[in-house]
């Protein structure tokens, strides 16, 4: 290979120069007038309703700070206001893709945060990591994300699906429980925790009576209750999406079917839209995961404990904050502690800092634990059961044992 | 035929490859965002598909994403189960989305919304065969596929543009050959051009096939530059949506009709959507209806009717 | 034994609803040939319709009936007047309306959500019993015997319609040739609006009960809806009104049988019988030629 040329070689030179110029501007450079953050949110489409409300906590806590004269930047040693950049990508992928390209290569934003769920976070993931950005994920919890190192990914809100349902599943051996039956919608965030579940009660000899899956759509349950009735179980697990849930307990209480056991995903994290759709004696009873606010965390090692969160957020928004609100809010807090730990104004700077905070912080949402993979093994969700209590109902923690609030009722009695 | 007489008849043709390339060659240094660059071309490609389909013979796919997806699927299981270059895996899934065409032949022998349904109705079946949670070892069901080892944004975008490209030519083809003209012969009177010796169900399944052809080297490449995806992002009927409006819009039976159509309202659509994206739906529904009442031959039918002749 | 009685019954109920929720199609495309592909946004509003007067005003949801045949007649006159002797007069009104028709829809939906939000709403189960009827052993809930008995006497009334009453047998004359009908001096504009809003008035009357068949509703549910009633439609066949009966039944019973044996398959089920009807016997189960050039 012959040298290059004169001209090639200048060219050359002159690239070096501005790179490292470049390098040394940033450095020296005047901190931002203010701290970009970029995401997405969906007003329509099948993730509206939970998009919405990550993002309604992601605005609660920019607003919060920037009450407080912005963000501490430690790279910077001042306090910087954060500004959202958000864009409607209406639940579909293809729309995202390009919205997040937007976000990164035409408004160079500071901090990337992803939308709600594995779907709408899945399209980000090769971006982030073509443009070494790091992805913030809040709930994107599919296992197919977190299979190898990246410097360009962390779910900050919400455990892995390959961790999640693992307390339920102690439960049920704990409880000596031995008929299973298994029912999920056909996509990753139901699919894997079935998988999961039924990984760990393997490994205690417990095989399901019934384990099937649904299309996501499926919204008519009435006949397969019946079957999963015919096979007599002591438990019946559904993992669904909400409207699955809602579909599943008003099928089930119109039935008049009973099982001892019955459990389903959402009305730990929506508890009002749901009581709003089957109301307050089909959920009676019936065993969910508790979420925050349900589920209060006092200890809290950075921001606002559980308790406090919800006052505030339901002073400024005039309602109450769903488990969606806590995770947009907790994104915020870790983007947060992430900037004013970062000796640097790097991506690569604001990832090892979410690598040290791990293991070290817990916020609104429980232990932060975010392995090299990017996966969040902390924040685990307890088990609890919904039980009646005067004129309504109360959430009853009844697993693991340092965080039980009661017994559970068990079997479930008839209604 | 002479030289000369060739190259006119096909001049307009190349006038219009020409540009498409220099534009998307060029419009990557000064708008920094592929991705909407990317996703501009690949419904373009999928709309000028859907014109050599809808704009030739008058069937028009409902089900035309069945083919998209499975080229995205063949290309991805190329990709993870053999150790070919993505390149031919990409011509894999084209080649995939052929067979699937040549396996659903028998549709042609329907007329107008039978087909129409009926395409939709195996695109559905697609869709749910390759999400389902039983054949997540072969398709990887409800979880998607994950081809990130060779994802290439650059290649992959102008391997697009050759398919882009690709998919004009074909349609100037259909535009100035005598296939064409048969074709075109054989949607205004069936019966006539059957007694002047056309073999209609030949010329209609080639031309089947070679749209979903298109559609599924699409597919492919979009597969390869997405990299991660689940089973909605490449089966949703937006997509068959969007080709058909954007077609509609432009003008079919013509080669620019889609091009216009999918610029415009791809652009359009990207506009609104990073301001005001409720109303889009609402737009392009007002749009389609208005389209239909008023000006049903497209964009470029407001140019035909004043008697340019439009290419 | 006891699962397939169950899937069986169920299914037939199940069927009889869903032949109400493709009537309105089938009848539309009999009469003026026009494919009404806003058809499922049209039961998505009746079951909003009905939400409104049970949740926002306190009545019973069964009140939603009427108001979803005064809404379709106030929607369904300017609308036929406005779209449909236009199509009729162009080249090609079968593909045209279909389009159209496309667009109507999405704009249907946008509105919805605009009005409504995008999250899932139910009617209260206690207004139509929170019990349950059961048959040979079997019980079903309340609503889905309401929905059955109002999808028969909506069929019913159908029948009767066309066989009884004047109208009804103009309309008859127009779906077999519309040509012919206007010749012998049917008033052919007004007879065809009349059963276009008719169309529309019994999407609005399925949309009443569907919240309670599917547990909820919210604004996206129309898509699936148009082409599960397609499927219906066509299998039982197309421009015959009580063939969709047949068809709703087909799929009713396919749709139970597969929750029962391998539920998560159940969705293919209205695709797959539209595809193997449609290339087996393009007329569907009852029709008569269609051509096939």
């Amino acid at each position: 290979m012959s040298a290059p040329s004169p001209k090639t070689f200048l060219r050359r030179v002159a690239a070096g120069l501005a790179l490292s110029a470049t390098a040394v501007a940033a450095h020296a450079a005047a901190a931002p007038a203010d701290i970009k953050i970029g995401t997405l949110y969906a007003s329509s489409g099948p993730f509206a309703v939970a998009s919405q409300g990550q993002y309604e906590g992601l605005q609660f806590w920019a607003a919060a700070i920037n009450k407080e004269g912005g963000v501490f930047v430690k790279a910077f040693n001042k306090k910087i206001p954060v500004k959202i950049v958000a864009y409607d990508d209406q639940s579909s992928t293809s729309t995202a893709t390009t919205l997040y390209n937007q976000l990164i290569t035409q408004d160079k934003v500071d901090v990337l945060v992803a939308d709600f769920g594995s779907v709408l976070t899945s399209v980000a993931v090769p971006l982030a990591a073509e443009h070494h950005m790091l992805l913030i994920d809040p709930t994107g919890s599919g296992a197919n994300f977190f299979t190898k190192p990246t410097d360009y990914l962390a779910d900050v809100s919400i455990p892995s699906s390959t961790v999640w349902p693992i307390p339920l599943a102690n439960y049920i051996i704990q409880q000596k429980i031995k008929r299973v039956a298994i029912l999920y919608g056909a996509n990753d965030f139901d699919a894997s925790q079935a998988t999961t579940l039924k990984e760990v009660l393997a490994k205690a000899g417990i095989k399901p009576v019934y384990d099937h899956g649904v299309p996501t759509t499926e919204s008519n349950y009435t006949v397969l209750l019946h079957t999963i009735a015919a096979t007599h179980p002591d438990a019946v697990l559904e993992f669904g999406y909400a409207p699955n849930d809602i579909a599943f307990l008003r099928g089930l209480s119109q039935s008049g079917l009973h099982f001892p056991m019955t459990f389903t995903i959402f009305p730990g994290q929506l508890l009002g839209l749901i009581t709003k759709n089957v109301g307050a004696k089909a959920l009676n009873y019936t065993y969910t995961y508790p979420t925050p606010p349900l589920v209060k965390y006092e200890k809290v090692t950075y921001g606002m404990n559980t308790a406090d969160f919800v006052k505030a957020f339901q002073a400024a928004n005039k309602k109450e904050p769903n488990f969606l609100d806590c995770a947009g809010y907790n994104t915020g807090l870790i983007v947060q502690h992430m900037l004013d730990m970062s000796p640097q104004f790097t991506q690569k700077d604001f990832h090892q800092a979410i690598m040290d905070m791990s293991g070290k912080t817990t916020t609104l949402l429980g232990a932060f634990d975010v392995n090299a993979n990017g996966a969040q093994l902390g924040q685990p969700f307890p088990v609890a059961q919904i039980v009646p209590e005067g004129a309504g109902s109360k959430m009853v923690v009844v697993y693991p044992q340092d965080k039980a609030t009661g017994k559970a009722v068990y079997p479930a009695p008839q209604q | 035929m002479s030289d000369r007489s060739w190259l006119k008849r096909w001049r307009s043709g190349l006038i219009v490859l020409v540009l498409l390339a220099a534009l998307f060659l060029f419009l990557p240094h000064v708008y920094g965002n592929e991705s909407l660059l990317f996703t501009l071309m690949t419904f373009i490609v999928l709309a000028q598909g859907l014109n050599l389909l809808y704009g030739f013979t008058g069937y028009l796919p409902f089900g035309y994403v069945g083919f998209f997806g499975c080229g995205a699927y063949a290309t991805s299981l190329l990709v993870l189960h053999t150790s070919l270059p993505v390149l031919l895996c990409v011509l894999g899934g084209g080649l995939a989305a052929v067979v699937m065409g040549l396996i659903l032949g028998p549709l042609l022998r329907l007329s107008g919304a039978y087909f129409s349904i009926a395409s939709l109705a195996a695109s559905q079946i697609l869709y749910y065969v390759v999400s389902n949670t039983n054949l997540a070892d072969i398709t990887g069901g409800p979880y998607g596929l994950k081809i990130e080892q060779v994802y290439a944004p650059a290649a992959s975008y102008h391997t697009m543009l050759a398919v882009l490209l690709l998919a004009t030519a074909l349609a100037a083809y259909f535009r100035v050959s005598n296939f064409g003209m048969g074709l075109r012969a054989m949607k205004q009177d069936p019966v006539s051009a059957a007694m002047a010796g056309i073999d209609i169900v030949r010329a209609r399944l080639i031309t089947w096939l070679i749209s979903a052809g298109v559609a599924g080297l699409a597919g492919g490449v979009y597969a390869w530059n997405l990299s991660v995806f689940y089973p909605e992002a490449v089966f949703t009927l937006q997509i068959s949506v969007f080709a058909i409006v954007f077609a509609l819009f432009g003008g079919v039976g013509t080669v620019i009709g889609p091009l216009i159509g999918a610029g415009v309202l791809y652009s359009l659509y990207s506009a609104i959507g990073i301001s005001t994206p409720q109303y889009f739906q609402l737009i392009y529904g007002l749009l389609i209806v208005l389209l239909v009442l008023f000006m049903p031959g497209g964009v470029l039918s407001l140019f035909t009717r004043r008697g340019l002749r439009v290419f | 034994m006891e699962l397939l009685e169950y899937a069986i019954i169920g299914g037939i109920l199940y069927g009889i609803f869903f032949s109400l929720v493709g009537i309105g199609l089938n009848l539309i495309f009999g009469v003026m040939r026009i494919i009404n592909l806003a058809h499922g946004q049209f039961i998505v509003l009746g079951a909003y319709a009905a939400w409104l007067v049970s949740r926002h005003f306190g009545f019973n949801p069964l009140w939603g009936v009427p108001v979803s045949i005064v809404a379709a007649a106030v929607i369904g006159f300017p609308l036929y007047y406005a779209v449909v002797p236009r199509l009729q007069r162009s080249g090609d009104p079968e593909m045209l309306s279909f389009i159209l028709f496309f667009g109507i829809g999405q704009m249907l939906e946008a509105l919805t959500v605009l009005g409504f939000g995008a999250d899932q709403r139910s009617l209260p189960s206690e207004a139509l019993g929170a019990g349950n009827i059961g048959v040979l052993g079997q019980e079903f809930p309340d609503s889905w015997w309401w929905a059955a008995a109002f999808s028969m006497a909506a069929i019913v009334a159908l029948w009767l319609y066309f066989t009884r009453t004047k109208l009804g047998y103009a309309t008859r004359a127009i779906m077999a040739s519309r040509d012919e009908a206007l010749a012998t001096g049917i008033s052919v504009n007004k007879v065809s609006a009349l059963a276009f809003v008719a169309g529309l008035a019994l999407a609005g009357i399925a949309g009443v009960f569907l919240p309670y068949l599917l547990g909820s509703v919210s604004p996206d549910l129309g898509d699936g809806l148009t082409t599960t009633s397609f499927a219906i439609v066509i299998i039982g066949s197309l421009g015959n009104p009580l063939g969709t009966v047949i068809g709703g039944l087909v799929f009713g019973l396919g749709t139970m049988l597969m929750q029962t044996y391998y539920s998560s398959w159940s969705n293919l089920v209205p695709y797959v019988l539209l595809l193997v009807i449609v290339l087996i016997r393009p007329t569907g189960l009852l029709g008569k030629a269609v051509r096939s050039v």
